[in-house]
């Protein structure tokens, strides 16, 4: 009965899907051409082979390896700084107060290309030498800001009268983040950590620039890109982190999606 | 016993005292990410942004670092200006679009989906995000391809003339659809769409249900209510996911090179600025445009409350 | 309170950054020998010129080395030249770079490369004589590197369209025009969109408009430069778009019927192994070129190791195993023959007798390269190049 109902916008949700997943799907048929270079529609022939290449290269498990690290490092200590923004932006007015809010959204809200290119002369200039910390740093700074809004909306909905409950109830201030704050921002530490590491996993613009010597995940996709001869490698390589992240994310939505609901 | 009574009244102490002192307390909270936003972040920006008063010595290629505006002089050239407006009227056409297929999907699934449903389309989403932008990118171009996917559909279609029709309007028409405003518009929404369902979702999902029964109570139309209460709700939600679509268009410098006509854009006018020829002053000035535009449209985002919605 | 602490601390970084200034280079002169290996060395590099075996295990002229030396050899992928200079120039993370002659002089003039001892390396003077002074590496008497390969652009076409009249003239690049398949080409050809391809416009002028003067086209006068900027306005609305990585313009070639243009023999050799219907030639009008050059950074951090790649660059066996993959010619002509990867006719194919006719790429200077008279210089090259692509 009610399956009838709204079906334009049924219709135009899954038209919408199927446009966001047709060039997910078209990457992984093609990482089964038997083509290297240049792709032609329809592919020629279908083979196995990429996938031994990829997994016997050792430079895709080092990018890997490193994209994993840098997005590790970079999502805690997002979730950390903006939490601790978020708390203190929350429900107290002082000077300044819209500046902080203004600045910390900065890195999302500038091009990627500028704090890309500001980090980096900002780091030639200080001399220091491009390594896994001037990936970390170029990463944090956009994830922090998107921990601290996810964080930050959560902390709107939350009423302080929790906190104020907690606090005549006895417990001291650590005590009532552990027990009280922390449990009701947990969906947005979740939700905005996980945005952040897949940002920071699939970052190319800002690491373009912040990286040296060091080759993530992305870099090296966009290094043999250029190197034409091995092309089909790159789509195993994308089906590969498609199917390994599967299971986080359904993980992390079965974790956000138990505990909503609205407050008042 | 005892030690355990110490602890626990070294912490209330602590607590205590930063509850009587709200200032150190903001200070203690906001110090760490301060120092990093604040003095990475704006140090970097700063630096570059000091850049822009030196100019490039023609010889040696190296920055002469003495204070002068003529690099702010040329800037403003003819070509540069109508980069930055090409830029921005793409990142305009990209937004609208953005929200409007946006918004469908993200009603749909917050208002009439099940529980179940809900989490298969938020997974759906958000998958996109975490397969490789460049393989996606790279494979949009066979999609749109002269002899690509796209053309093989649309012949089978017999709609050729459509596709002719649209590829030859000046202006976002092209020899194919990958050399062509038009292509480089349809992948920009594509890759870009994720970043505007996510907020409007998460600002969808905050109407309380309670408010729409209360309109109903009041006699509002589903029509109504839609107008008068859910809209007005998810317009921050629409600014906020506004905010990525149009910097991300504008700062991008990867996609026109691989679709489109190689009309230069923003981000790949910086790109090969600092990069091609090492010229990082007006690199740096060429930075102006972006900074400028996403400051007015942040002032603009703020006064319909996406930072609320972020 | 907290407004004027902000500025503060900004303020202060901005200070501390800026006093931070760079560190002169200083270099006592090149080395008098060449010592103990420091176990590894770094170079930057065109995509396919530093081959381990990775993508063909034929084509490997690392792994030997490293078995040699103990040097662990790690490159850096670089697309163009601009970015090689980049790189060289704002960190010291790397030994060496293949510059061609467009980076080649920036880096010398900048201080970021250093002086190379020929006498500590031991084959130079199988050394092409052609180039062992050429002067984009040899300015005041001194070699600031050792060349490694160098080649010709070519002007690649589809055999199917061009059946039996294969182009003879840059013409098809540059102007609308009926091709020998009956159709126009606009929309079908492609340009390269870097800013020294505004030397390719100036050597067709060289032969369409000989009045203008142009002997050298790296070294244009106002009006020259000028000239050349309208024949690549004309282009503009010819090409199907300009092509900047090689996989993107042998896509074109496959799927978006593009027939003609500019290229390096890399996209003509793999696009020809995975059997398309194409062929280069070098037009009338002659052709622009690169001769790269393994140079030193001025701060390498493991010049032992530097050195002695830079001997074993020039062995007779990577050069012909490194001009059958990349479509180049060798410097060291002993590689011409005995090479199985080459053949014996490797080198001519691969143009080794254009030598005269090539217009190797080297950077617009405003001092016309000392010749008298005023040129303009590179950056200009860019503002205008970025103009015209954009339409204006």
């Amino acid at each position: 009965m009610i399956k009838r109902k709204h079906l334009g916008l049924r219709i135009s949700t899954w038209a919408v899907l199927l446009f966001l997943h047709f060039p997910i799907a078209i990457v992984f048929l093609y990482a089964f051409t038997t083509e290297s270079s240049s792709f032609k529609f329809p592919p020629p022939g279908l083979t196995f082979d990429w996938f031994g290449v990829a997994w016997n290269n050792g430079e895709v498990r080092a990018a890997l390896s490193l994209s994993l690290r840098v997005a590790a490092m970079a999502t805690a200590i997002a979730l950390i700084l903006g939490t601790m923004a978020a708390a203190a932006v929350w429900r107290r007015r002082f000077f300044g107060r819209e500046a902080v809010s203004l600045f910390i959204v900065l890195p999302i809200a500038l091009p990627g290309i500028i704090t890309g290119i500001a980090l980096r002369s900002a780091i030639s200039i200080g001399g220091i030498p491009f390594s896994y910390w001037t990936i970390v740093i170029g990463h944090a700074t956009f994830a922090v800001a998107i921990a601290y809004n996810n964080v930050a909306a959560r902390m709107r909905r939350t009423s302080p009268s929790l906190l104020e409950a907690s606090a005549d109830l006895g417990a001291n201030g650590w005590q009532t983040f552990r027990h009280v704050l922390l449990p009701q921002i947990r969906p947005a530490l979740i939700a905005g950590g996980m945005l952040a590491f897949a940002l920071s996993f699939d970052e190319i613009i800002v690491t373009t620039f912040t990286a040296g010597n060091q080759q993530t995940l992305p870099i090296w996709i966009f290094s043999s890109l250029v190197r034409p001869r091995q092309r089909p490698m790159t789509n195993v390589v994308a089906m590969f982190v498609v199917a390994i992240t599967f299971v986080p994310i359904v993980l992390a939505t079965r974790l956000t999606r138990n505990t909503e609901g609205t407050t008042g | 016993m005892v030690t355990e009574t110490t602890t626990a009244g070294g912490m209330q102490r602590i607590s205590g005292a930063l509850h009587r002192r709200p200032g150190l307390r903001l200070v203690l909270l906001l110090g760490l990410p301060f120092i990093w936003i604040v003095g990475v972040y704006g140090g970097s920006l700063v630096a570059l942004l000091s850049q822009s008063f030196f100019t490039l010595d023609d010889f040696s290629g190296t920055v002469d670092r003495t204070l002068t505006l003529e690099t702010w002089g040329d800037l403003f050239t003819d070509s540069n200006i109508s980069i930055a407006i090409r830029t921005t009227v793409m990142a305009t056409a990209v937004t609208i679009a953005s929200a409007i297929i946006a918004f469908p999907i993200a009603y749909y699934t917050v208002r009439y989906a099940g529980r179940r449903l809900r989490a298969v389309f938020f997974i759906l989403v958000l998958i996109p995000l975490w397969s490789s932008y460049l393989v996606r990118v790279y494979s949009w171009k066979l999609i749109l391809a002269r002899e690509g996917i796209l053309f093989w559909f649309v012949d089978k279609l017999g709609l050729n003339f459509l596709l002719d029709g649209a590829l030859s309007v000046r202006g976002i028409g092209g020899p194919s659809l990958s050399a062509s405003a038009l292509g480089q518009f349809i992948v920009f929404v594509y890759i870009w769409l994720p970043f505007m369902i996510l907020p409007i979702h998460a600002a969808l999902e905050r109407v309380p249900q309670s408010y729409l029964e209360a309109s109903a109570d009041l006699g509002a139309r589903p029509f109504q209510t839609f107008r008068n209460v859910i809209w007005p709700l998810a317009i921050p939600g629409i600014a906020a996911g506004s905010i990525f679509t149009f910097s991300l268009t504008l700062g991008d410098y990867i996609i026109p090179t691989i679709i489109g006509d190689s009309s230069p854009f923003v981000g790949w006018a910086i790109y090969s600025y600092q990069g091609v020829s090492g010229n990082l002053p007006l690199a740096a000035a060429f930075t102006f445009f972006p900074i400028v535009i996403m400051g007015i449209y942040l002032y603009l985002a703020r006064r319909a409350g996406a930072f609320e919605a972020l | 309170m907290i407004k004027r602490r902000f500025l503060a601390l900004v303020m202060l970084v901005a200070l501390v950054a800026a006093a931070c200034g760079d560190d002169d280079a200083t270099t006592g002169g090149p080395l008098t020998e060449i010592g103990e290996g420091e176990g590894a060395v770094s170079i930057v590099a065109w995509a396919g010129y530093i081959e381990e075996g990775a993508v063909d295990p034929a084509y490997d002229w690392v792994t030997q080395f490293e078995a040699d030396t103990g040097c662990n050899v790690t490159v850096k992928t670089a697309g163009t030249s601009d970015e090689m200079v980049a790189l060289m120039t704002e960190s010291t993370d790397y030994d060496l770079v293949t510059a061609s002659g467009d980076a080649s002089l920036r880096l010398i003039a900048g201080g970021t490369v250093q002086e190379v001892n020929t006498d500590l390396i031991l084959s130079w003077d199988k050394v092409d004589p052609r180039l062992q002074e050429a002067p984009w590496h040899f300015v005041d008497g001194k070699h600031y590197g050792v060349p490694y390969q160098w080649g010709s652009n070519v002007l690649m076409y589809n055999t199917e369209v061009f059946g039996d009249t294969p182009p003879t003239s840059w013409s098809v690049v540059f102007e609308e025009q009926t091709l020998p398949d009956g159709e126009s080409n606009v929309g079908r050809v492609e340009a390269y969109d870097g800013p020294i391809y505004i030397a390719d416009a100036a050597l067709y002028l060289m032969s369409t408009h000989p009045e203008l003067g142009i002997t050298d086209p790296y070294a244009l006068n106002r009006d020259q430069f000028n000239a050349a900027l309208d024949v690549m306005r004309t282009q503009r609305d010819v090409v199907f778009r300009y092509w900047h990585d090689a996989y993107v313009q042998m896509d074109d070639f496959t799927n978006e019927g593009v027939v003609a243009s500019s290229s390096w023999p890399f996209q003509v050799n793999i696009l020809q192994f995975g059997g398309a219907p194409i062929a280069s030639v070098v037009p009338e009008e002659g052709a622009t070129g690169w001769a790269d050059t393994t140079m030193l950074h001025a701060n390498a951090p493991h010049p032992n190791c530097a050195y002695k790649w830079l001997e074993w660059s020039i062995n007779p066996t990577l050069q012909g195993d490194l001009a059958a993959w990349f479509g180049s010619v060798p410097v060291n002509l002993e590689a011409c023959t005995g090479n199985e990867l080459l053949t014996d006719a490797g080198c001519d194919t691969n143009g080794l007798g254009n030598f005269d006719q090539i217009h190797f790429w080297k950077t617009p200077q405003a001092d016309c390269f000392g010749l008298g008279g005023e040129c303009v210089a590179y950056h200009e090259w860019v503002t205008a190049s970025v103009a015209v692509i954009g339409g204006r």
